[in-house]
């Protein structure tokens, strides 16, 4: 008889449904979103684990960006936008009334579409944070860039210049300081929104390992246009089309079975 | 063919693609039926200009073959397909390989026609018999790929059974022969081993149903039993 070694052996999928208060990072309970008369988001409800990656995936406009901006109360600074439910991180409701959004940006990282280093040296890009923070000990400083630079899979490729200009580096480069920049605050979930399409395919590549090694120690939650991304990063996906929710399901299982034919559509590139 | 809506994808292209394998293994699949129907027709009539034109023929149906893998290879490399259409290649590749390990079954049949002539030949009536039934159910199972029809395929798969009742019996007959003549044991052997080609050749479209099932619900259906796999199609 031969054993399946650990490593092959499929993980069991997470009964998504019905996971346990110590498996969830998020749960979004009965989310609608409007800007001004126009609804967005219609009636969400999910949950996303902890320490694993969920993709948001869906044709341009289905509300996946505006899903993920409102993880981290980045819709806050759109005027029109009204929000109705909420979202537990770890048990408790970001959108209460207590609650402090900047606390809330720090627990929860978010990288954009293109690379946005500030202009400044790569050492004071990801030390950033920590300086708003009120940290100026040179050693933590010190050990914080090094970390999360090493965990951003780019500390070998800049070691020797962290004083250059992060301008000076390749879009990919400056896509991984700017997780990097993200990381050095130890956020507990890291939004990623399209973190790859403004990058060449061996950057992307270089990204979604990395994504890979995050979850180790974030819940990531990620947003694209690639469905085979998608497909090769995420643990989980969730389907949106015209501002709900279709299908949330295991990769595995999402890509292979779909329930629905909408979601089956979609990811075989069908006109439905 | 409407369920496997083909020729819905944005791109043209590749519709057309996905749409010319499919026919490739029809093509196949034809070829293969009439390599069968040649042989058993081979046994029937003690033809062996039939049996070696049999065998003279397999080789077109190994090249199909291997053009259709590269196909489907292509495929998978340029469209990364997903879901049905991920199936559809993935259930493709695996019929073919058992569509032509059916044409070799038929060159094995052939080939006991060729050695055997001009011999004393055992009972052969119960063997054809067989073989007949067996390309039947080929021909059922092609059709049903065809269709991609989960009834049908349901329904062949099933009757596999029958073909294995039917080979036992043969068995038993061959050995009966054996016996009253041991000398006619060595040509004996060839029919039996006949037989049994002909019995494989029932498993290999078992087979295929069961990538039809894939296909279509998307449900692993291999090495269960009936009960367990009618409860999964059906869930």
């Amino acid at each position: 008889m031969i054993s399946v070694s650990a490593e092959t052996a499929k993980a069991p999928a997470l009964d998504l449904e019905n996971l346990t208060e110590a498996q969830t990072a998020l749960e979004i309970n009965d989310l609608n979103l409007y800007y001004g008369s126009k609804q967005a988001l219609y009636d969400i409800n999910m949950k996303i684990p902890k320490g694993q990656v969920t993709a948001f995936i869906g044709p341009s406009g289905c509300g996946k960006s505006t899903l993920l901006r409102c993880i981290n109360r980045m819709n806050d600074l759109v005027d029109i936008c009204r929000i109705e439910g909420s979202i537990d991180l770890h048990g408790t409701n970001i959108y209460d009334r207590n609650v402090d959004v900047a606390a809330l940006r720090r627990r929860v990282g978010m990288v954009f579409q293109r690379p946005n280093p500030f202009p400044k040296s790569i050492y004071e890009n990801v030390v950033y944070g920590l300086r708003l923070q009120g940290i100026k000990d040179r050693r933590s400083l010190d050990d914080a860039v090094e970390r999360s630079l090493r965990g951003a899979a780019l500390w070998d490729e800049v070691k020797d210049r962290l004083h250059d200009n992060a301008f000076g580096l390749s879009g990919g480069q400056q896509q991984r300081l700017v997780i990097a920049r993200a990381i050095a605050i130890e956020p507990e979930v890291l939004l990623l929104d399209e973190p790859t399409s403004a990058l060449d395919p061996i950057s992307t590549l270089t990204i979604e390992e990395l994504i890979n090694e995050l979850k180790s120690k974030y819940t990531v939650v990620i947003v694209t246009h690639n469905m085979q991304q998608a497909a090769r990063v995420s643990d989980q996906t969730a389907f949106m089309y015209m501002g709900e929710l279709i299908e949330y399901a295991d990769t595995n299982t999402l890509f292979t079975t779909p329930r629905l034919k909408k979601t089956e559509d979609y990811i075989t590139g069908r006109y439905g | 063919m409407e369920n496997m809506n083909l020729n819905k994808h944005i791109s043209g292209q590749f519709n057309a693609e996905l749409e010319n394998v499919r026919n490739q293994v029809l093509v196949m699949g034809g070829l293969v039926e009439q390599q069968m129907n040649d042989a058993i027709d081979a046994v029937h009539d003690q033809d062996k200009d039939v049996a070696k034109r049999v065998v003279e023929r397999d080789r077109k149906v190994n090249s199909l073959e291997v053009s259709i893998d590269e196909e489907c290879t292509r495929i998978i490399a340029k469209r990364q397909p997903a879901a049905s259409d991920l199936r559809l290649v993935i259930a493709i590749i695996k019929t073919i390989a058992d569509l032509e390990r059916i044409g070799d079954e038929a060159k094995q049949v052939a080939h006991m026609v060729i050695d055997n002539a001009n011999k004393t030949q055992p009972p052969l009536v119960s063997v054809e018999h067989m073989g007949r039934n067996v390309v039947k159910m080929l021909h059922e199972s092609l059709d049903a790929f065809a269709r991609m029809d989960v009834e049908a395929a349901v329904k062949i798969h099933a009757s596999d059974a029958k073909v294995n009742r039917e080979y036992e019996s043969v068995v038993r007959e061959l050995m009966t022969f054996m016996m009253e003549d041991p000398r006619s044991i060595p040509h004996v052997l060839k029919v039996l081993w006949a037989a049994r080609a002909m019995e494989r050749v029932g498993d290999r479209c078992k087979n295929i149903c069961e990538y039809i099932i894939y296909f279509v619900k998307g449900k692993d259906v291999r090495h269960i039993d009936s009960e367990e796999m009618e409860s999964l199609i059906n869930k």
